[in-house]
């Protein structure tokens, strides 16, 4: 087997884990897999197009400008969601509502650039050689920022007051209220930084991968399917799960065609559904 | 009050027949506008819509299952349709069944492959097999036409070749009210209750012997059946067959039509098509904001209109179930037996062996051996934590033993808590766990649930054999909620009556199983004294028609009143075994209660 194949797995695998956490940082307080985490990428991936591809801007200031834009998704899909789960009392809320912002983003990113590839030029346009195997600075660059960002989620659940309450929110909403806790500050951070996370990784990745502007939903199962066979809730299930389809994928793609790479990772997941319901890291799940 | 239930009544049944006159008619309407055939198009796809929209009412509404590739089921009917019609020359009325075989074949693979993940993961699942679906009609060349998709698709003629347009809209708008019946049929018969009763509380539905799976597999290949049917209609109605039919995006409409017209209800899903295909209408020009609108809208009804226009109606003053009075004359005339077939006189229905069950170190239940016979009260007390509760969870199957054994009617105990339940072991939880969204008489109903000999088709076209079942169940029912005298309670919903209501509606609910053995968890706590005789009576009653009740009670006075045998556990031991009196003067048990007040002074 090619070594290009597995470090492009690696690569694309670094992507999935990025979307992977995003969900896991929502997911943690809230109990919600949110189908329009997905978007987010998108959103970083037209900001990157529009600001460097287009207006030709520095990156600084195409980075604060896709903070301050992600920041804002962030807040306004948590209103979108969390209205609806809160006032609804149906159990399938928030499914529908997840799924409903999914496409009311989806529709919106279609109105300015219907027809459009988000691929804009690298920051690096360097390649590095390693055993053989060129690989683009720019991929290294996605994969090193999803390293740091999973070290970093996982250190803050497990050692500040702030990733204590984050799990106290999930385990025991009203508990949590009295024990003192924002349970809606927590929730609105966790969307907002959910979403910036996962827009900082569709912005980095987007010269080097495929996103269109209605491409959100096939990230968001991707990231889903990965977070599920590495265990949902866990920063290290996300990261693994992630690189495995990733590697899954791209073997599967170069040896049998586009296809089969897609039909490869679903059947992983029904397999891992079936065999580890819990997936390799994760604790058993408690749903909505 | 009554008399008003009664004139709102008649004037939707007449606005309703009204409004189906008017839509069969509309042909006729159509012709004179400037464009005929557009216009009876548009209805004619709502029309499929609305079959799609009650699919999708079956699993998410009643099933509890929620599913984002019915727009995927929907693509395959209508592929169905257009390979075997186009590239196979069937005939169209053969390819429409084969639709229905279709989409009922992939909804049940679909479902079998994660009946594990029913749960949290099943909508995700689905929408990754729709999304594959999709991917793979497109891959798939010449047989699927790939992204141009099969153009040509004819509805079928009966002596013709095809059916004019006209004629087909009246053909969908019959189907559209046959889908209705059979969701209507569905949903008031056995299985409809059953499904509900699984929807709301598992754990309760499997502990009236009701299966889990095969009720979510039957329910989901019903739902998968009409979402294939609605889709070979649409590829009739449209011309031709896409994989774009099976896009999300483009099935927003169901969902919002479901959440709309209210989910869970028979009436939401039309009602709410209706108004939905009617705002699509009007914002027709801009076609590229459809999604942005109709999802906007999806959110904003589910905040401002959390159950919909027919669910807000049915909670409302005016759509809430009439209250029926019976006399006492009425309640004295029903006749029951419920006296317990095929046992003897004090003959050994469950017996335990040494029974254990290890938390980690906490022995909660170390070594007990006990038996159960028929016609028999038996009385189990112990402290707080003494392993009462995890002794019954052990013999009914809810947690696997560490040692031991377990003998129903002298058989080893099967494994799974439903098949348990099968046997005639019946548990009464010690929380209440009805089916609050339910009637009092649907919860009865559904622990009838093994008596009925009914299949699922018997149910959907109320074969005599269906009815017969049914008015016997019901009459039964009736009798058994006489006895606990709950009959007046028997339209309101089991969330709405009082907390000792409920307990004795849960008792009667599992005699309503016909159980040999029936374990009652605490049933007196919280009981009123009226209440308390009622349930005295009724257990009295139990026991004297041969069944073994088994009672787990901290009300020692009315245990001890009630009980024939009184075995008293402490540390997941048994210290003490006899009648009421042998215990009371047991050194052990006034040893083990001694240092507790609580239990000492009770005791005296």
């Amino acid at each position: 087997m090619d070594l290009q194949i597995w470090v492009e797995g690696l690569y694309i695998g670094s992507v999935y884990a990025l979307i992977a956490l995003s969900m896991t940082v929502v997911y943690q307080p809230t109990r919600i897999m949110n189908f329009a985490q997905g978007e987010g990428f998108v959103l970083g991936a037209a900001i990157g197009y529009q600001t460097i591809g287009v207006w030709h801007w520095p990156v600084w200031q195409a980075g604060a400008a896709l903070i301050l834009l992600a920041m804002a998704m962030g807040y306004v899909m948590e209103r979108m969601v969390m209205l609806p789960v809160q006032l609804s009392g149906n159990r399938f809320a928030w499914i529908i509502a997840t799924l409903a912002a999914a496409l009311i983003f989806q529709s919106l990113f279609n109105l300015p650039y219907a027809n459009v590839t988000f691929g804009y030029f690298e920051f690096f346009k360097t390649r590095a050689n390693i055993f053989g195997a060129h690989i683009a600075m720019q991929k290294i660059l996605v994969f090193t920022f999803m390293v740091f960002a999973a070290v970093f989620y996982d250190q803050l659940l497990k050692r500040t007051l702030w990733g204590r309450s984050i799990r106290a929110v999930a385990h025991n909403n009203d508990t949590s209220i009295i024990l003192g806790i924002p349970t809606k500050l927590v929730i609105k951070v966790a969307f907002i930084s959910g979403t910036v996370l996962i827009a900082c990784a569709g912005f980095l990745a987007a010269p080097v991968i495929i996103v269109a502007p209605a491409s959100g939903l096939f990230f968001t199962i991707q990231g889903f399917t990965a977070a599920i066979i590495g265990g949902v809730g866990s920063p290290k299930g996300a990261v693994a799960g992630g690189l495995m389809i990733g590697i899954l994928d791209s073997v599967v793609r170069s040896s049998l065609g586009g296809t089969w790479g897609v039909f490869s990772t679903v059947m992983a997941l029904a397999l891992i559904l079936v065999v580890r319901p819990n997936g390799f890291f994760g604790k058993r799940v408690v749903g909505r | 009050m009554i008399s008003s239930y009664k004139t709102l009544n008649r004037v939707l049944v007449a606005g309703t027949a009204i409004a189906i006159a008017l839509l069969y008619l509309f042909p006729l309407f159509a012709r004179t506008t400037n464009n005929p055939s557009y216009y009876l198009q548009i209805v004619s796809v709502a029309l499929c819509s609305a079959i799609l929209t009650i699919s999708l009412n079956i699993c998410m509404g009643y099933g509890g299952l929620m599913s984002l590739m019915h727009t995927g089921l929907q693509m395959m009917g209508g592929y169905a349709v257009a390979i075997l019609t186009l590239n196979h020359h069937w005939n169209g009325w053969l390819a429409l069944v084969m639709a229905i075989v279709v989409g009922a074949v992939f909804a049940v693979l679909v479902i079998l492959l994660s009946l594990r993940a029913t749960y949290l993961y099943f909508g995700m699942i689905t929408l990754a097999v729709n999304l594959i679906a999709m991917e793979a009609i497109r891959q798939g060349g010449s047989f699927t036409g790939g992204y141009n998709g099969l153009i040509g698709v004819m509805a079928p003629g009966i002596t013709t070749t095809m059916m004019t347009p006209q004629a087909f809209y009246v053909f969908l708008l019959t189907i559209l009210i046959g889908v209705y019946v059979i969701q209507r049929n569905l949903v008031f018969s056995g299985f409809g209750r059953n499904t509900m009763a699984l929807r709301e509380s598992p754990e309760t539905a499997t502990a009236l012997g009701i299966s889990p799976n095969v009720h979510r597999v039957k329910i989901f290949a019903v739902s998968g059946a009409l979402a294939g049917l609605a889709g070979g209609l649409l590829s009739m109605q449209l011309g031709y067959a896409m994989s774009e039919i099976g896009d999300l995006g483009s099935g927003l409409i169901f969902f919002v039509g479901l959440f709309l017209g209210g989910i869970s209800t028979l009436a939401g899903p039309i009602i709410g098509v209706a108004v939905v295909a009617t705002i699509a209408f009007l914002i027709r020009g801009t076609a590229q904001y459809n999604t942005l609108v109709l999802g906007g809208l999806l959110l904003l009804c589910m905040v401002v209109l959390p159950r919909g226009v027919v669910g807000m109606y049915r909670y409302s003053r005016f759509g809430s179930p009439h209250v029926r009075e019976f006399d006492q004359a009425e309640i004295d005339s029903f006749q029951l037996d419920i006296s317990v077939k095929d046992v003897v006189k004090n003959q050994i229905l469950l017996e335990s062996h040494d029974l254990a069950k290890h938390f980690g170190g906490i022995h909660a239940v170390d070594g007990v051996s006990i038996v159960f016979r028929s016609g028999e009260v038996h009385g189990i007390i112990g402290p707080n934590g003494s392993g009462k509760s995890t002794l019954i969870s052990c013999l009914t199957g809810y947690y696997p033993l560490t040692a031991g054994s377990v003998e129903i009617l002298g058989n080893p105990a099967p494994k799974k808590p439903f098949l348990i339940s099968r046997l005639g072991v019946t548990r009464v939880f010690q929380i209440p766990h009805l089916f609050e969204r339910e009637s009092v008489l649907d919860n009865v109903l559904t622990g009838m649930y093994r008596r009925d000999r009914y299949s699922i088709f018997d149910a959907i076209f109320r074969t005599p054999r269906y009815r017969k079942a049914n008015a016997r169940s019901t009459e039964e029912a009736r009798a058994l909620l006489a006895l606990a005298g709950l009959l007046n309670q028997q339209d309101l919903t089991a969330g709405s009556i009082s907390h000792g209501q409920k307990r004795l509606l849960e008792v009667v609910r599992a005699v309503a199983t016909q159980p040999k053995i029936l374990i009652l968890d605490e049933p007196a706590t919280g009981l009123r004294q009226d209440e308390l005789d009622v349930l005295k009576g009724l257990i009295s009653r139990l026991a004297k028609e041969g069944m073994s009740v088994v009672l787990i009670e901290h009300n020692v006075d009315f245990l001890m009143n009630l009980a024939d045998i009184v075995t008293v556990i402490e540390s997941g031991k048994v210290i003490a075994e006899g009648t009421p009196m042998e215990v009371q003067k047991n050194e052990k048990v006034l040893d083990a209660y001694l240092g507790r007040t609580d239990f000492s002074k009770e005791l005296a």
